[in-house]
């Protein structure tokens, strides 16, 4: 990571966030700080509770160059929740500017302001600790290192003029993988202090923001965002969508919204890394992926119904279990489905409604409802049932000002040639659907 | 409005949605030659019961046969504060 922030012009911005502008020479001085304390004080693992990206940024880069374990722990404001997860992660420091953690804190300028002997090129191994979002259980954490995670990035060109929109948590692999891209590009990073869509719209428009890489989840919203306020789209250069399925008719509603937009689509996923992106505009991964060589980052097959990758850029294991062979074949959960010349995703197995007996994947019927007039957002998901086990539930996010008992006939209209155990059987109106991590939350939720 | 006239209601505009003869007494069975409803109607009118009433007859022990026996169900609930 600090071979990246080195190669940028010093002088130019690396991060915009909270008003506050963070050069890479500025990020460079900082992370090469926060080695030489590390090291100092003999932390050779710690965890971080910071949502300032600057801030998390340098301590990733110092970590790295150190040779000591980051983890970023979710927002929190929680002290019982932070301490079970120092607890089930081991760690004995936090990195933290909160005055009442549960465990032996430092604040990030303790490190910044480090005086020991400065660390010029960092060790062979480079750990990190990413934890998943934890919307199937408690998150487990995936043991990483920082060479495996930068091998892509090492490998694109810079653009210094390209300003890049922080949509993801930086505790989350998509959010890392973002900033190891900017970084690589020398480009800038634009992180609000809240990454939520309408937040992410304001920053687009005040920073001039040209690419933004956001879940389906959150285009439908700032689209929705748009929609509300009334106001310009923003000329972006590049629209990228990852870590769900995309939704058909989300795809066009992008192009239409963003005429000079390029949109491309990433799949990657903390366990495998990134498979890399696809920037053909059309929905799906392109066949020819189950073709790569043997010797490619990611390999990628389909087994019965569901995506399977074996990955040499992807974590080395769970915390707490024994490492991964990077060249075994591993489920992704990803049930997809080939059609013509390519590979369309169809929902997670986890996701999978069982009514009666009958499979139903949600996401299909998702995007039946989403393209009904008046939804802004919709969340398919089996709600229990002492008669089949299940029915098949949504819960409808309505545009202002919308006749919900319309859409209500209307959803039912648009799903009335499915099969009958596939057609939502309980339609509710929420101000808000169930999320993990910008990602719609397709598990019953109470 | 009291539980019975709601129950009423509600399962005349349930019985109006789905297609099914809207009439129907205390002893009118819920399935078959009654109201003929099948698994997954009757496992939304048990949803459509619960978000109405805030609790479902037929997650109860006894599987409902009849309008009589939902009245029953909510009458009792009532009773039992």
């Amino acid at each position: 990571m600090i071979e990246l922030l080195r190669r940028a012009d010093p002088a130019r911005p690396a991060i915009v966030a909270d008003g506050a502008t963070t050069t890479y020479g500025e990020l460079v001085d900082r992370a090469e700080a926060v080695a030489a304390g590390l090291v100092e004080r003999g932390i050779t693992r710690f965890a971080v509770l910071d949502s300032d990206a600057a801030t998390v940024a340098a301590l990733l880069a110092g970590s790295s160059l150190a040779g000591a374990e980051a983890c970023q722990y979710p927002p929190t404001d929680d002290t019982v929740e932070i301490g079970g997860l120092a607890a089930r992660f081991e760690h004995g420091v936090v990195v933290t500017t909160r005055d009442d953690p549960p465990i032996q804190a430092l604040s990030p300028p303790q490190l910044f302001t480090a005086t020991g002997p400065r660390i010029d090129s960092p060790p062979a191994a480079r750990p990190l600790l990413v934890l998943t979002t934890g919307t199937t259980g408690t998150p487990r954490g995936v043991r990483h290192d920082w060479n495996r995670v930068l091998r892509a990035a090492r490998r694109i060109v810079p653009a210094p003029d390209e300003r890049w929109l922080l949509a993801y948590g930086l505790h989350q692999f998509a959010g890392l993988q973002i900033i190891a891209h900017v970084a690589a590009a020398g480009a800038t990073l634009v992180a609000p202090a809240l990454r939520r869509p309408r937040e992410g719209l304001a920053a687009i428009r005040a920073h001039g923001v040209t690419h933004a890489s956001a879940t389906p989840t959150y285009w439908r919203f700032l689209l929705a965002e748009l929609r509300a306020d009334g106001g310009a789209a923003p000329e972006l250069v590049q629209i990228t969508l990852g870590g769900e399925a995309v939704p058909a008719p989300l795809l066009g509603e992008l192009r239409r919204s963003f005429p000079t937009a390029r949109i491309s689509q990433v799949y990657a996923a903390s366990e495998f890394g990134s498979s890399g992106s696809v920037r053909d505009g059309r929905n799906g991964l392109s066949l020819d992926v189950l073709d790569r060589p043997d010797d490619a980052d990611v390999a990628m097959n389909v087994v019965d119904g569901e995506l399977w990758v074996r990955s040499r850029i992807g974590m080395l294991g769970y915390y707490g279990e024994p490492a991964t062979d990077p060249d075994a074949w591993r489920p992704t959960g990803d049930l997809v489905e080939i059609v013509d010349d390519r590979i369309m995703f169809r929902g997670r197995t986890s996701d999978v409604i069982n009514v009666g007996g009958v499979k139903v994947h949600p996401l299909p019927i998702e995007e039946r409802i989403g393209a009904v007039g008046g939804v802004d957002m919709a969340r398919v998901y089996g709600r229990p049932n002492a008669m089949t086990g299940a029915i098949v539930a949504v819960e409808i996010v309505p545009a202002a000002g919308a006749d919900t008992e319309r859409i209500r006939d209307d959803v039912r209209a648009a799903c009335a040639d499915l099969v009958p155990a596939a057609r939502p059987r309980s339609i509710r109106f929420v101000e808000s659907v169930a999320m993990a991590g910008n990602k719609i939350v397709r598990r019953h939720t109470t | 409005m009291g539980e019975s006239q709601r129950l009423d209601e509600t399962l005349r505009s349930f019985l109006t949605r789905v297609g099914k003869n809207a009439e129907f007494d205390l002893s009118t069975p819920l399935y078959a030659d009654g109201l003929g409803l099948d698994s997954l109607e009757t496992a939304e009118l048990s949803a459509v019961l619960e978000d109405e009433f805030g609790n479902d007859p037929f997650s109860a022990d006894t599987m409902p046969q009849t309008v009589g026996d939902l009245s029953a169900f909510y009458a009792a609930a009532v009773a039992e504060g």
